[in-house]
């Protein structure tokens, strides 16, 4: 059912000159906005791009929304559907923005006109690689889930069962329609569009809905699930337990698509465990009985639905040969074949033999995925002539005057300022001007804003007002009793932590933003990605900088709440104490609840707290302590301080005040404040927060690594086995696994195999690692691994013996102003013989310079040697970089620093 | 048009057939054995990753746990009823730790790469000091789990080292046991174990060790700890010419064989102390400890008492040694723990506590919790229970701990007793093998009812005697509570 207004229908049927089929152009959030009528002209004006033919220099113009850019549309879009769209655009899409600039020709001028057009629009690019992909119904799946819990339809209408859009219940007042995407893209141009959708349509009115993984695909096949391409043979291809069957739970369709033939090379390699289900049409050449010969663990063969060929798999035993026989007559019949790819040795062989047609496996010619023939994509051969004519068409019908990226320039309309009520584009007949489809209350708008919109300039909240509407921010988030979810489509937006309630699944309320989160955080929201709520399906979209970033001057501006007075902090250690106290399990045991650093709550799983204080401001953040459902009405967090008393007097002498000032000076220490007392140690992954952190097993460093974190977030994994640094990172610390661990973070430095010292016999001597088979390296190098001791942060020395020489092994992170940490590592050696001379090799590299005294660098890795020691560079592939040592009797040290 | 010969619906091939790997039957013995012997769980905070691999006992009563993440907590008021635990997180960051043994104010901890003692020095009760005394042995590879024992009275850690894989032996001393002195020094003792688990001695100080049905292990055993030894798998003998005055043995044993055949030809050869029956008797026995409660956990004193991972139950088993070889026998004592069991302990109350783990989908566990920490309470009532089995020159020695009906109880046909032995052999695992059902030719009850003599027509040598006593009552009539006991005679006593 398409979308009809009856009371369009009745007014604006002469305008709709066309087709008595179509719409006025949607503005999604723009029918519910409430924002006053003079502010909705304004919008029509920026939304429609009245500018782009009547110019102007007020600041609206340089807020219209600008059309799609079209240098590359012959890749992006089937031909086809862009020669039909640019001659009847408000028939083939009703909705659509764009005006129909033809409507003083008759039907053949427009069909040829189109196909000029058409011609000429692929004409600028030397290629274009626009192809047909057939559909993955198994990815369209995941794409119909993606496609209405990540947001797409606060703008876009939800689809029936059958991927229709606009079926009634479904509908917005006015969804932006999408019309019949299949026709329009192939699944590779969606994709490029939806992961870069501002390089077509700058303006942001689509945006980067932040899909992540193959999140951008699955959708673009559940909206392309109607393509058909023409090929032999459509498939499914399952994994998991599939001996069990099909319908277990352990077995899941991975992806679909068309092959060419039975032959299971075609599917690329197949991994153990896989079951797949063909399914096309056969074409036989002459009626008689045919014969078919499987060998398989198990499946099935159907032919025309009767069952020719059928067995259990099983994992337990090899494949079997089967065969079975059917009449056929001459022409197509239907057959489906599964094949279970589990047990001994599994393979797979199909053949067929028949009247005057040998045995041999089914050739491609005798397959198809239809019965009826699919006509295949032919790209458009641009026909020069054509597209010069299609130009000189672009540019008289002002196509240019939107689409202004094709080096093409349309004849300017009058300047807007001499524009009136009535006439032109908003007069009844507008004969050869482009046809708006505009109700009377539509035109009353824009007539009344005509006159305004350059003289008057908006105020800061209607600014705020109309972005919200024309990016359709109200789609999604409620402001101040304005804008939210609608109830049609409450049912989609759903989160992944149901005891969060309405909290976990709705986007936030706006109310007040500007007098709650800090500047940078709103920015880092709107304009970088920036997340905080990952329980919530809907994805945060992006609109870009340009398009809205205004927006996060403006909040600050224009909201604002009463001024708390915040208490004097006599003795900031005292204060944060108390905050660590009341954030534990001992206190209002604030982690029950929510997230903190990474460690999921063992509650409900709200907002993790930490860098709450970047986030968040002062002022609200006591306020909304004080009284948490002022701000939310339905909102799980309980008051602690019902009617300002606390209810836990005995922390700074009860003093409410104080005591919210004091979680917030806890929580300004960020992951470095002190963990809080009961926090879950559930999670996987270790974050470090006032003190180091230590893990051991396989995975970064060999199997007896040690994983080290330390407060300035510097990272390193030292190997116990051969008592040496292997690897030095910041940022994340590392996940554990029963007996592994893996380091996260970035901007890793790895230190090769083997031991740290040595006695080169040469130079040319390689330095020693412990291979596959050196069973008792490194004890027959005499080194002796003892261990380690922590300090009062629970940063280890490592200790080993080197022959008669007992080493211990420090590494300090030192903090620097700038927010870089540094490693300073001291090695102690004692010994009760002086050592002939040995090397300790620091590094090795590609690349090893020596710019200074003392200072090396080894690729990325800076060292510095502070002891009176120094480096000799030993070239090879690769370099490295050995200091010599020769140890006096008693303790010496070697001081070195780490910068990277 | 088709013509085809059958039609089944494509519906019977794509149903759901369920292979939820079958346990095998329970013993059914659950709801009686609680009368004696009911289970308390210890409640786990949900922030606390529990997953437990070890215990231990600390000298001030509280339980130390060690656990696969490689933390160890102390735990007090464990050992109360009802049980009102408080953890404190003693330890972290090491790498799978199943073993714990406390000693002089230190926690000796056995993971997967080394042995280490850890204490703590600032009396903040958290350690500070990792101190590795040994970390000599290879480790390379998945499945190279080490498992540690208690100090012996020397004061060494002795220490199970399963192979590469489970299947090679890749690494220095993997399938072999090591005893780790105070010193720090590495003693290899013997070889030949496949995938040990906990290592412990008897009454009489022996050390052995729990070994898991595969290659070479027709089912799971206890395996005696012999220095010089073999065990029975032969993947590790190539860490011979790494263990100085230790000879590798002159042969390899042939597969398929029988243990009394291939001691003869392997004079290294140990022959598993009791093997206990696939299924009847568990499938991967773990951890165990013998009851020296001095009477507190009922009247099992001086007896070994194993946990089972994958059927979640706990049996015992005594031990003694004839021809100068051990040998014993295992018994049935309580089944529907609520997880994969991993380690037991005795507590300073004579409580047995007992924990472990599920995996995901690794191996499959009858107890259904994810984790566990359970205790079990003696509540003085004695069971009717076969006490004890030994052997003699011509049958055995049933001891009961209750007195029997001694006037019926001379009836040769109320014990019931087949035998059988498992191929000693390459491949995995074993049926059991060579039945044979000897005669009980006469029955001898003492004149206390506490014992029964028995005569048989023939003991058979290698084989498990397992022993069928449904038909004994009690002097007040009552059946046994298990019915049930297996004997794996090595050697027949000479006199």
């Amino acid at each position: 059912m398409k979308f009809v207004s009856p009371h369009l229908f009745g007014i604006w049927l002469l305008v709709c000159a066309v087709s008595p089929v179509c719409a006025q152009p949607s503005i999604p959030g723009f029918d519910t906005s409430q924002i006053d009528s003079e502010l909705k002209g304004r919008i029509l004006i920026e939304e429609l791009n009245c500018v782009a033919c009547h110019s102007s220099d007020a600041p609206f113009a340089g807020r219209s929304k600008i059309a799609p850019r079209l240098a590359a549309v012959g890749s992006r879009v089937n031909p086809a559907h862009l020669e039909a769209f640019i001659a009847n655009p408000l028939i083939t899409k009703p909705g659509t923005t764009m005006p129909d600039v033809m409507g003083n020709l008759n039907d053949e001028d427009r069909a040829e006109t189109a196909k000029a057009i058409t011609h000429f629009l692929l004409s600028n690019q030397k290629q274009n690689d626009f192809s047909l992909q057939p559909p993955d119904h198994v990815a369209a799946v995941e794409g119909k889930r993606l496609f209405h819990s990540r947001g797409c339809v606060a703008c876009h209408s939800a689809r029936d069962e059958r991927g229709n859009e606009n079926s009634n219940e479904l509908m917005l007042p006015q969804p932006t329609p999408l019309g019949a995407l299949e026709k329009k893209y192939s699944v590779k141009s969606l994709v490029d569009f939806l992961k870069r959708p501002h390089a077509v349509r700058p303006s942001g009115r689509m945006p980067d809905m932040n899909l992540q993984g193959n999140e951008a695909d699955r959708i673009a096949h559940y909206l392309l699930q109607d393509t058909r391409v023409p090929g032999h043979l459509s498939y499914t291809l399952y994994r998991g337990q599939v001996w069990e069957g099909l319908k277990s739970d352990t077995v899941q369709a991975e992806r679909a698509s068309q092959v060419d033939n039975f032959a299971l090379e075609s599917l690329g390699k197949i991994q153990h465990q896989t079951a797949i289900t063909y399914e096309g049409w056969l074409n036989i050449p002459l009626s008689g009985s045919y014969s078919f010969f499987i060998e398989m663990n198990g499946g099935s063969l159907l032919i025309d639905g009767m069952e020719i060929i059928q067995e259990v798999p099983s994992n337990r035993r090899g494949p079997k040969k089967f065969n079975g026989s059917a009449k056929l007559w001459k022409g197509w019949h239907k057959i489906q074949l599964t094949y279970f790819h589990t047990g001994r040795d599994p393979k797979f062989s199909f053949e067929m033999q028949g009247p005057e047609f040998p045995r041999q496996a089914l050739p491609s010619a005798m397959l198809s995925v239809s019965r009826e023939p699919i006509p295949p994509f032919e790209p458009l051969a641009v026909e020069a002539k054509l597209a010069a004519r299609g130009k000189i068409h672009f540019e008289k019908l002002g196509c240019a005057s939107c689409h202004n990226d094709l080096d093409v320039t349309s004849p300017p309309g009058p300047a807007f300022s001499t524009l009136k009520n009535g006439h032109g584009c908003l007069s009844e007949q507008p004969g050869e001007l482009p046809t708006f489809i505009l109700n009377q209350k539509r035109r009353e708008w824009i007539s009344k804003a005509l006159p305004k919109i350059k003289t008057q300039p908006l105020n800061d909240q209607q600014k705020i007002a109309t972005t919200m509407v024309k990016f359709n921010c109200i789609g999604c988030h409620d402001r101040t009793g304005v804008g939210g979810i609608p109830p049609k489509l409450d049912q989609y937006f759903t989160g992944t932590k149901p005891a969060l309630g309405d909290q976990g699944r709705i986007p936030p309320s706006l109310s007040h933003v500007g007098a709650k989160l800090t500047p940078e955080w709103i920015a880092e929201v709107l304009l970088r990605g920036g997340r905080q709520r990952n329980y919530l399906d809907a994805s945060m979209p992006q609109f870009g900088e340009g398009n809205v970033g205004h927006l996060v001057e403006l909040f600050g501006k224009v909201d604002k709440l009463e001024k708390v007075k915040l208490p004097e902090v006599s003795n900031i250690q005292e204060s944060k104490d108390a905050g660590y106290e009341m954030m534990g399990t001992e206190g209002f045991s604030c982690i029950a609840c929510h997230d903190y650093n990474g460690q999921e709550a063992v509650g409900a799983g709200a907002l993790d707290i930490v860098n709450v204080t970047d986030r968040i401001q002062k002022n609200w953040f006591h306020l909304y302590m004080r009284e948490p459902q002022r701000f939310h009405a339905s909102v799980i967090m309980p008051s602690y301080w019902p009617g300002g008393k606390s209810v836990r007097p005995n922390i700074l002498e009860g003093d409410s005040g104080q005591q919210i000032e004091a979680l917030w000076n806890y929580l300004a220490d960020g992951p470095r404040a002190k963990k809080p007392k009961g926090l879950s140690r559930q999670s996987n992954e270790i974050r470090v927060s006032d003190v180091a952190e230590i893990c051991r097993g396989r995975g970064t460093a060999g199997y007896r690594g040690i994983g080290v974190g330390y407060p300035e977030g510097l990272n390193l994994a030292f190997d116990s086995e051969e008592m040496a640094l292997r690897l030095l990172w910041k940022g994340a610390f590392a996940t554990v696994n029963h007996g592994s661990f893996r380091a996260h973070g970035e901007q890793r430095i790895a230190f090769p195999l083997g031991i740290p010292f040595h006695r080169l016999k040469s130079m040319d001597d390689s330095w020693p690692y412990k291979g596959k088979s050196n069973y008792t390296f490194p004890q027959d190098h005499e080194y002796q691994f003892r261990g380690y001791q922590l300090d009062e942060k629970r940063r280890p020395t490592f200790r080993y013996d080197y022959g008669d020489i007992k080493v211990e092994d420090f590494f300090e992170d030192i903090p620097e102003a700038n927010g870089k940490a540094w490693f300073k590592r001291t090695f102690t050696f004692e010994t009760s013989d002086a050592q002939k001379a040995f090397y300790f090799r620091a590094g090795s590299g590609k690349k090893i310079t020596h710019p200074s005294d003392g200072t090396y660098l080894v690729d990325q890795l800076e060292i510095r040697i502070t002891s009176p020691h120094k480096g000799v560079i030993r070239d090879g592939d690769p370099a490295e970089l050995l200091i010599p040592l020769t140890l006096p009797e008693g303790k010496s040290n070697l001081n070195l620093e780490y910068r990277w | 048009m088709v013509i085809s010969r059958t039609i089944v619906s494509l519906l019977a091939l794509i149903s759901p057939v369920l292979f939820a790997e079958d346990l095998g039957e329970m013993w059914g013995t659950a709801e009686e054995e609680a009368k004696y012997y009911p289970i308390v769980n210890i409640p786990i905070p949900p922030e606390i990753p529990m997953r437990p691999g070890s215990f231990e006992i600390l000298p001030d009563g509280r339980l130390a746990v060690g656990t696969r993440r490689g933390d160890i907590y102390f735990i007090s008021g464990v050992f109360e009823n009802p049980p009102a635990p408080k953890y404190r997180l003693f330890a972290s960051g090491q790498d799978e730790i199943f073993g714990l043994a406390w000693k002089d104010g230190v926690m000796t901890v056995t993971q997967f790469g080394e042995v280490t003692k850890i204490y703590d020095t600032d009396g903040d009760e958290v350690a500070d000091v990792y101190e590795t005394l040994t970390n000599n042995w290879g480790y390379a590879e998945g499945h190279e789990f080490a498992f540690g024992s208690k100090h012996d009275p020397e004061g060494n850690i002795w220490v199970a080292l399963g192979l590469s894989g489970s299947y090679k032996s890749n690494n220095l001393f993997r399938g072999w046991a090591v005893k780790v002195t105070p010193d720090g020094e590495m003693i290899p003792i013997c070889s030949g174990l496949r995938s040990p688990g906990g290592v412990g001695p008897n009454a009489e100080g022996a050390m052995f060790c729990i070994e898991s049905q595969g290659p070479w292990n027709g089912s799971c055993s206890l395996k005696h700890l012999k220095p010089g030894g073999f065990l029975g798998h032969p993947a590790s003998y190539n860490w011979y010419p790494f263990v100085p005055g230790m000879d590798a043995p002159a042969v390899e044993p042939n597969s398929p064989s029988r243990f009394q055949v291939e001691k003869k030809r392997v004079k290294e050869l140990v022959p598993p102390v009791i093997r206990f029956p696939y299924i009847k008797m568990g499938r991967s026995i773990s951890g165990f400890r013998l009851n020296q409660t001095g009477g507190k956990f009922g009247p099992f004193e001086d007896q070994i008492f194993l946990g089972d991972y994958t059927l979640s139950l706990i049996m015992r088993a005594t031990t003694e040694k004839i021809n100068g070889v051990w040998q014993g026998a295992c018994y049935p004592f309580r089944e529907g723990l609520a997880t994969g069991l991993m380690h037991v302990e005795f507590s300073p109350k004579g409580q047995l506590i007992a924990g472990g783990f599920t995996t995901n989908r690794q191996w499959p566990v009858r107890g259904t919790e994810p984790y566990a920490i359970q205790r079990i309470d003696w509540t003085g009532v004695v069971p009717f229970e076969i006490k004890e089995i030994n052997i003699t020159t011509d049958g055995f020695v049933i001891h009961f701990t209750k007195p029997i009906d001694t006037a019926q109880s001379t009836k040769t046909d109320l014990y019931k007793l087949e035998t059988y032995t498992h191929n000693y052999a390459a491949g995995y695992g074993s049926p059991e093998v060579d039945h044979t059902t000897p005669k009980v030719i006469k029955a001898e009850p003492a004149d206390d009812g506490l014992s029964v003599r028995i005569y048989l027509d023939g003991i058979v040598e290698g084989h498990i005697h397992d022993f069928d006593l449904t038909g004994i009552r009690s002097k007040e009539g009552a059946p046994l509570l298990h019915k049930k006991a297996y004997y794996t005679v090595n050697e027949i006593p000479k006199k």
